[in-house]
């Protein structure tokens, strides 16, 4: 399993996660030892009452990886987060970030970022002001502070109004402050649940590129989204979880191949359409075109034909089922 | 974190939920500005029913000497700026007044007040005029003195540019000379000789004021100027221990009344903020920070604190500046609104973990809030309710803050009867911030 990562003399001194515009990411050497996990979740467990919210968790995700969790309404993601980040005490089970402990001590949650689902800033304040606001709170002050502000809102776009009042933005600038308020103390891990929802294109498009630079630089990031393509493209490893259990790991290609089914090849006769589920879908359109050619078979010209390869999406919906999650 | 950073962090928490405040036009209105209309305006509806005029100083006179100087003198002393005059008879009831606040001061003409006056050029002694203060209005005692003499010499002008009047003065002073055994005859036949010739002034006088156009006749004209820096009347002011027991002017009971409302709207609004921080995400992410709930508390009970405190303050110094209540015992007020934030401090904490979402608590909030407000003295003053609704009052927080304020501006309490409401909200608060935080705790981590 290929887990991407900073090398390991970078690691080495300074906490050098603390440099937000370092670029760091880069294939680890083969010689070399994966990098430690930056979060390491072990036979997590968490009931509200009789339900078993998550059951039995483990996890590991790397420094420098981008992990999609995914997973319906009430599967169990929130749960997990929540325990990740300290909110939550599991009743079993343990949580580990960065090699420093639970997250429910003060200390190691100073090394998690966290952009909630829900818009995590202070309306009335200025973009600017919500920054300050946030860093204080991570023990960050003077010039220091001044510069993580400065920076986070440059990373994210909002630089040029960062004087205005919160309430002003539009909604995917306040994600984008949401975002920022969650890398100004430059965590190593981030949590980020569905950081583009219900945003417009170009704001989601100026998030998922954020996104890929704080992996690009070393960071660690648990990405929650319900928009399957986006997890395809951003995640370097997904895991789909459902009633409280995690249902598989992988990277999408593994995933893909092991649960998403056999592939549909399409062809077109004119008004009449031939679906052929395959794991071959080259040698299936090969046969096809061949018994088109057969004279012996008076069967109509070819006139199209469609490939649906599964995807993550297949890979879901197969493993989670269609039924609807209200 | 260190203790230096936790601290900043509390301070941070603070100072964004007590700009969340201000912003917040209403809330803004309704904790800051509301409650100084509302206790002006009741302060207005109200105005004399704790006697006195507002906006002057309460004035008493007694004149103990029925002759024309002394009346003229109790009359100017009447007609004075500034001051309301209400004339006594007896002495002591008018003391008794001051006594129980219901004046500033008051003057006392004493019955030789003439009979001094006139032998003042033989005797070289003028009368003295006594008065009494309360002691908690030294300014306006210092600004009395300075008006009675004032009044003082210009009676003596009065006296002494009537030409009849002066004649008096030096007949009596020949006489008084006349009659000295301890005077030898040349020193008498000098001090004759003197006052003939002042005599002859005074004729002079007279004749050419009778001559000029506009006089009253040959009464006028006098010794005139020269006079501006003798003193004719000796002023003996003598503070009077206070024995309180109302409100002397009606912006003294609207006052603890607009502190009601100060306070409901801070309560109501940090109720919201925390409630608007639970529903938003905002109080995930603080908690979420590294630091520990007390932290998170302490920050949101330091705004809420802060607030009380600057609304109560503010209150107080509009009132005492514009509508002169008093504040005998500066030190004895921090005191009552100290505990009063502090009490209101828990029942901010209380409440707003008493709901789980925004609406919940703050609406929750807010109608729990208004019933105590009105109960404890928000809309009418406790001590004009009927008994049984005093007693009723006595659940109510706002009440013990209006019994802490009033013990330390209007009811004169010593620091003994003050400990007693000050005690109830320092227990009010710690109960209801004991419920709060472990509330708070139990739900922050199970949101």
């Amino acid at each position: 399993m290929h887990v991407p990562g900073c090398n390991d003399s970078e690691r080495a001194g300074s906490p050098d996660y603390l440099i937000l515009n370092k670029p760091r990411r880069s294939h680890p050497s083969p010689h070399r030892p994966l990098p430690s996990p930056v979060l390491r979740l072990t036979d997590l467990r968490k009931s509200f009452g009789p339900i078993a919210a998550v059951d039995g968790v483990s996890l590991e995700v790397r420094r420098g990886e981008v992990f999609g969790l995914l997973g319906p309404n009430g599967a169990g993601k929130s749960t997990t987060i929540s325990m990740a980040v300290g909110l939550l005490a599991p009743d079993s089970g343990s949580v580990d970030v960065n090699a420093q402990g639970s997250p429910t001590s003060h200390r190691v949650r100073a090394h998690i970022g966290v952009a909630t689902q829900a818009l995590a800033i202070y309306d009335q304040l200025t973009g600017f002001e919500n920054l300050r606001m946030f860093g204080r709170l991570y023990g960050l002050s003077g010039s220091e502070l001044a510069r993580r502000v400065e920076h986070a809102l440059e990373l994210v776009g909002l630089l040029p109004r960062a004087k205005d009042i919160a309430s002003t933005y539009s909604g995917g600038m306040k994600r984008r402050l949401n975002l920022a308020a969650a890398l100004i103390h430059d965590p190593p891990l981030l949590l980020l649940d569905e950081p583009t929802a219900g945003v417009d294109p170009q704001s989601r498009n100026n998030i998922l590129d954020t996104v890929r630079e704080l992996a690009r630089q070393g960071r660690t990031i648990i990405y929650t989204t319900h928009y399957m393509e986006e997890a395809q493209r951003l995640c370097d490893r997904v895991g789909i979880i459902d009633k409280g259990r995690l249902l598989c790991v992988g990277t999408v290609d593994e995933l893909v191949r092991t649960h998403g089914g056999k592939s549909l090849v399409r062809v077109s006769r004119g008004e009449q359409e031939d679906a052929i589920e395959t794991d071959d879908p080259l040698h299936t359109i090969e046969s096809a075109i061949a018994k088109g050619r057969d004279t012996s078979q008076a069967s109509l010209p070819i006139t199209g034909i469609r490939i649906d390869r599964p995807d993550l999406e297949s890979v879901f919906l197969s493993l989670t089922g269609r039924r609807l999650r209200d | 974190m260190t203790i230096h950073q936790s601290i900043s962090a509390a301070v941070a928490i603070a100072a964004t939920d007590l700009k969340l405040l201000l912003r917040d036009k209403l809330d803004a209105f309704f904790t800051f500005v509301f409650p100084l209309i509302f206790a002006i305006f009741f302060g207005w509806v109200f105005g004399g029913a704790g006697g006195g005029e507002t906006g002057k100083i309460e004035l008493g006179i007694v004149q103990l000497d029925k002759s024309a100087s002394a009346t003229a003198f109790a009359d100017d002393l009447a007609k004075l700026d500034g001051f309301a005059a209400t004339r006594f008879d007896d002495e002591a009831a008018a003391k008794d007044k001051i006594r129980k606040g219901e004046l500033v001061a008051c003057v006392v003409i004493p019955e030789d007040f003439n009979a001094k006056f006139e032998g003042l050029f033989a005797t070289g002694t003028g009368p003295t005029v006594r008065g009494y203060v309360d002691p908690s209005r030294r300014g306006e005692a210092g600004l009395l003195e300075g008006r009675l003499t004032e009044l003082a010499f210009k009676g003596m002008t009065r006296t002494f540019t009537n030409t009849e009047s002066m004649k008096k003065q030096l007949a009596k002073a020949r006489e008084s000379i006349e009659k000295s055994p301890e005077t030898d005859p040349s020193r008498k036949f000098v001090f004759n000789t003197f006052l003939t010739g002042i005599e002859g002034l005074l004729a002079d006088n007279a004749r050419r004021a009778a001559q000029a156009p506009g006089s009253e006749g040959a009464t006028t004209g006098g010794l005139g100027a020269g006079m501006e820096n003798f003193r004719p009347v000796r002023i003996e002011l003598e503070q009077l221990q206070q024995q309180r027991t109302g409100p002397t002017n009606s912006y003294e009971v609207s006052l603890p009344q607009g502190i009601v409302w100060g306070l409901m709207g801070c309560v109501t609004a940090f109720v919201g903020t925390l409630a608007v921080d639970r529903q938003r995400g905002t109080l995930v992410r603080l908690m979420c920070s590294p630091l520990s709930t007390s932290t998170i508390i302490a920050g949101k009970s330091l705004a809420g604190f802060v607030s009380c405190m600057a609304v109560q303050w503010l209150l107080i110094g509009v009132f005492a500046v514009a509508f002169k209540v008093r504040v005998p015992e500066p030190l004895m007020l921090l005191l009552a609104t100290t505990c009063a934030s502090l009490g209101f401090v828990g029942l901010m904490m209380f409440l707003a973990v008493m709901g789980r979402a925004s609406d919940g608590s703050g609406g929750m909030g807010r109608a729990v809030v208004l019933v105590l407000a009105m109960i404890g003295g928000g809309t009418i003053p406790v001590f004009i309710m009927p008994k049984i609704m005093q007693t009723i009052s006595g659940i109510s927080p706002f009440s013990w803050a209006v019994r802490a304020v009033e013990g330390a501006t209007w009811r004169s309490m010593s620091l003994t009867e003050l400990l007693w409401p000050c005690g109830v909200l320092l227990a009010i608060g710690a109960v209801g911030f004991t419920l709060g935080a472990m509330m708070f705790r139990t739900h922050a981590r199970t949101h």
